[in-house]
């Protein structure tokens, strides 16, 4: 026989776990149906020639789509412009937003226009951002060549060549996702104990040793949740070229995530298109395993 | 500004500096110089762009046509601003990005507040597994998802109203909200809720009257996280919406733009106003958000 006040604490157990799981339900349906469903759309579609255009879409031609894909020069360019961009802006913003955790993480008497500068870059649309760096690089009119000229260089058509054009949206990449890492970071600086670097000066190490050997190593927790989400969001790039240069010139900025876009949208090439947004997804899945694998841990 | 630009930069002040010291200047001088040159790029780097759209956006047509070009306007004016307010509708992008954006971290906050609590509080089977698979999903790229998403508004009816665009964008931020209050429910002590169990409340109870008010930041933080990804979402307003009365900001701006110009001096104003509600934002948030980002800051 179970004592009374046992039952009742089992029987509270039980109405608990219900509870619970009427109250994560509704999260999980909405992400089944706006997430998990589309996801099997698209790797189901990516089997049948969908071409809206054609007169009898929706032949099943098996993993033809994807061996398209590998032979298409319009992916391919967009493949390296998505690594070159993830391979240059992730490091970039990672440095310079470390740079401004460092500054930020100096005491100020006034802290607000600190956090504003931190701030508004990481809460400004993407597509803004695009557009405020187009004007930035404008030919004629932009502040860029405006410096250029005054510091004696020719000005440069950043926006009109593939290369500069290349150079002025990872820039832009850079500026916008420098502020997010940074925002990551200060918190992981904040909780470091001052009294290491006291006795580290008192040892007689220097401002790069205390650096090297108590900060680094410190932080690497938030570098690395850093590092994960912004090589995520590289991969992922769409709004910021697309809001700047449109792909342009040429494909010189047209990234995956725009190329599954013009394919499936401008094209109506469903099936394709489908094909290259499971490429897309399982890049982006392959990078985030690491950081899911963690966070199963740390549950 | 590059990392090398940077780098390049605060080895020649120091340089500078340091030999500065040489002629006896005190080394107190050079660091204080050195911590406002510091500040002084932060400020630059941060607030540099959105000031010279600023500046662009109260100059006339004929100024920005001068090469080589005026930093600050000759002559500052508002009529750009009213042009562009004319020019679109303007007021209704702004009033549509902030209701969608409004309605967005409301439904993920609702949502997410119960989910957050059930795996905070209560033994969720498989809990680990299944945080971790909700995060998964939402780590997904949207560029994958824009065809079935587009294809099942459709077939709902929802294509080009307000809640094609809300659903999905608090789904995408449910998961950055889960984190973030779970983190702040677990930091609450549990004998609060029990004691007020005792006296008769409720679970919801508890988590209603107990629980929520004690992880108000948690809450304002998770909202504010949902707003700024609502504020920000381009791709979604791009492809599931064509109706003009219910475009948001970042899509409409680009609707000044026509097929040979480009009017820099409406299209600047047009994004000090959208950018001007973030401010407000930062400054009534500021503090909270910069402490409290880390638990769940997925975008950028």
């Amino acid at each position: 026989m179970m004592s009374p006040a046992l039952v009742h604490k089992n029987s509270l157990r039980r109405s608990d776990r219900l509870l619970g799981v009427a109250l994560v339900t509704p999260a999980i349906i909405l992400l089944l149906a706006l997430v998990a469903y589309p996801l099997g759309r698209i790797f189901y579609d990516s089997f049948f020639a969908l071409r809206l255009t054609d007169q009898a879409p929706g032949l099943f031609i098996g993993v033809e789509n994807f061996l398209y894909a590998f032979e298409d020069r319009d992916v391919r360019s967009a493949f390296w412009v998505t690594l070159a961009l993830t391979i240059i802006t992730v490091p970039g913003a990672l440095v310079i937003g470390l740079l401004l955790a460092l500054a930020g993480n100096i005491h100020f008497r006034w802290r607000w226009p600190i956090r504003l500068a931190l701030l508004l870059p990481w809460v400004l649309p993407m597509s803004f951002t695009g557009m405020i760096f187009a004007w930035f690089f404008n030919s004629d009119y932009g502040v860029v060549n405006d410096l250029l000229r005054r510091l004696g260089y020719e000005p440069v058509a950043f926006l009109l060549s593939p290369g500069w054009a290349f150079f002025s949206v990872a820039f832009a990449v850079t500026w916008k996702t420098s502020s997010f890492v940074a925002l990551i970071l200060l918190p992981g600086l904040q909780t470091i104990p001052q009294s290491l670097y006291d006795a580290a000066g008192l040892e007689g190490a220097s401002r790069w040793q205390q650096f090297r050997h108590i900060t680094l190593p410190l932080l690497m927790p938030a570098i690395v949740v850093a590092l994960i989400f912004r090589t995520l969001s590289a991969v992922q790039t769409f709004d910021i070229p697309y809001a700047m240069t449109q792909g342009g010139p040429g494909q010189s900025t047209q990234t995956l995530a725009m190329l599954v876009n013009t394919v499936s949208m401008e094209y109506l090439d469903i099936g394709y298109g489908s094909s290259l947004a499971v490429l897309l997804f399982l890049m982006s899945l392959i990078i985030s395993l690491p950081y899911l694998a963690h966070l199963r841990r740390s549950v | 500004m590059s990392a090398q630009k940077i780098t390049s930069h605060l080895s020649k002040i120091t340089s500078h500096l340091s030999s500065s010291s040489a002629l006896n200047l005190s080394s107190h001088l050079a660091s204080r110089l050195l911590l406002w040159l510091i500040l002084a790029v932060v400020l630059i780097n941060g607030l540099f762009p959105v000031l010279w759209i600023f500046f662009t956006s109260l100059k006339t047509e004929v100024e920005l046509a001068v090469t080589p070009i005026t930093w600050l306007p000759e002559q500052a004016s508002f009529a750009n601003y009213q042009q562009a307010f004319s020019e679109q509708p303007l007021l209704l992008f702004l009033g549509n990005s902030v209701a969608i954006a409004l309605l967005s971290a409301l439904l993920a906050l609702v949502i997410s507040i119960g989910a957050a609590y059930a795996f905070a509080r209560l033994a969720l089977p498989k809990a680990g597994w299944l945080l971790v698979g909700l995060i998964a999903l939402a780590m997904c790229p949207p560029a994958t998802l824009q065809v079935p998403l587009f294809e099942m508004m459709r077939a709902l009816g929802l294509l080009n109203t307000w809640l094609a665009l809300i659903l999905p964008n608090a789904v995408l931020s449910l998961p950055v909200c889960i984190l973030v209050l779970v983190a702040f429910f677990k930091s609450l002590p549990e004998s609060l809720e029990q004691a007020a169990m005792l006296d008769g409340c409720s679970r919801l109870g508890a988590l209603w009257r107990i629980v929520l008010p004690l992880s108000l930041p948690g809450v304002i933080t998770a909202g504010t996280l949902a707003f700024v990804n609502a504020w920000d979402e381009f791709l979604f307003a791009l492809v599931l919406n064509a109706a003009p009365e219910n475009r948001t900001l970042p899509v409409g701006i680009l609707f000044y733009q026509g097929e040979y110009t480009f009017p820099w001096p409406l299209i600047s104003a047009a994004l000090i106003v959208g950018i001007l509600p973030l401010v407000v934002l930062i400054a009534l948030s500021q503090q909270r958000l910069v402490g409290n980002l880390t638990a769940g800051g997925m975008k950028g």
